[in-house]
């Protein structure tokens, strides 16, 4: 009985954030992506590059949205993005004849990884899942894709993350670097 | 310790409207639920308990210059010792130094036939009632008929959190410190343990 009682659940959700939280929640992830796009479909896109990746716009709402958050902080955004992008490259080589096998182990994997490593972010399973399931563009980049789109894309969103969230009075970002 | 805690401090509550509230006075979104964040707060104040109790130790607080007693001394002696030195109590030692017992009001209170929970206004009370004076039963004892002994003590190294629950637990108002043989080096009264709380550390 306790196992389905627990499953009712008796916490009550957060309050919701004041509108101008919002603003800066909104501004700073349309400039974020707004950097990433542009990297994408301006320089990169015309060498047959991609730096779009699904996963960062789960990152943005992170390092935008929640930006108090453990799960936001830098180093599980460089930490989460890139462990998971190794990890899911090396899944998909290793046990890439098995495709729905490869996405299994690389999402669960970069978890555990992640967790162990203090670098737990949640788009990082996205990331790893991607490098199985992106299809012959991302498999052809290789450990590439750890650098680039992964790191590259990270690096840009934490650089508009950094500058955004720190002009309002009353944020700050972020709170710890290690 | 965990013990004391929850007898003299565990019943600060915060309730998870305070805590809702808190998070509206606070901007951003804080990743937590408050339900999660009251365990938190509970946990860890808990341990900010333990910890300001294990901070000081019996040598940080206690009076160093102590009034001893020797147990040879009869209790006039005693009475007028003590209200000399303006003490309700003192260690009692032997001719070496060792701590053999504690005197206190309280025991002769006992001696006088009137409980160990007798007040002051207890004896008035007694002796206008019966024209004379109880005290005069005191005459030709010494302090070994009426002393508490063996005494409770502790080492120099006791916590304030450990003094406070033999306080409690023994129902005592002071505790005579002693070395590994026995000589009182110092003794934590109760002024001296609420002073500990309130000084600024």
């Amino acid at each position: 009985m306790i196992f389905f009682k627990k499953m009712r659940g008796n916490g009550q959700s957060p309050p919701r954030v004041s509108l101008v939280e919002i603003c800066w929640s909104w501004i700073g992830s349309f400039i974020g992506i707004t950097a990433v796009a542009l990297i994408h479909y301006k320089l990169l896109d015309q060498n047959g590059l991609l730096l779009l990746i699904g996963s960062f716009g789960a990152s943005a709402v992170l390092i935008y949205g929640a930006i108090r958050s453990p799960l936001a902080q830098p180093r599980n955004l460089l930490g989460g993005h890139i462990l998971s992008a190794f990890i899911g490259v090396t899944t998909f080589q290793w046990l890439g004849e098995y495709p729905w096998l490869a996405a299994a182990v690389a999402v669960s994997t970069s978890i555990a990884l992640m967790h162990l490593t203090r670098t737990l972010h949640p788009p990082g399973g996205a990331t790893a899942l991607i490098a199985v399931i992106g299809g012959e563009s991302v498999h052809k980049l290789g450990y590439l894709y750890v650098l680039m789109p992964t790191a590259l894309g990270a690096c840009v969103m934490l650089a508009v993350a950094l500058i955004i969230n720190n002009i309002p009075k009353n944020r700050r970002y972020p709170e710890f670097w290690l | 310790m965990r013990k004391v805690t929850n007898r003299c401090c565990g019943s600060i509550e915060i309730s998870e409207p305070d805590i809702i509230e808190a998070m509206k006075d606070i901007q951003g979104y804080i990743d937590i639920s408050p339900g999660d964040f009251k365990e938190v707060f509970q946990v860890a104040y808990t341990h900010a308990i333990q910890r300001i109790q294990n901070s000081l130790i019996a040598t940080d607080i206690m009076t160093r210059s102590v009034h001893c007693v020797e147990h040879t001394m009869n209790l006039m002696q005693t009475a007028t010792f003590l209200a000399d030195k303006g003490i309700s109590g003192a260690p009692v030692v032997d001719t070496e130094g060792h701590i053999v017992g504690v005197v206190s009001e309280k025991d002769f209170l006992g001696k006088m036939g009137l409980g160990k929970s007798a007040s002051f206004m207890q004896v008035i009370a007694h002796c206008l009632n019966n024209k004379g004076c109880m005290v005069t039963v005191l005459h030709n004892h010494f302090i070994q008929d009426i002393m508490t002994a063996p005494a409770i003590t502790a080492g120099p190294a006791i916590s304030i959190g450990a003094i406070s629950e033999l306080f409690i637990d023994k129902q005592i108002n002071r505790l005579p410190i002693v070395d590994i043989e026995g000589k009182v080096v110092g003794i934590v009264t109760r002024t001296d343990l609420v002073q500990s709380y309130s000084v600024p550390r």
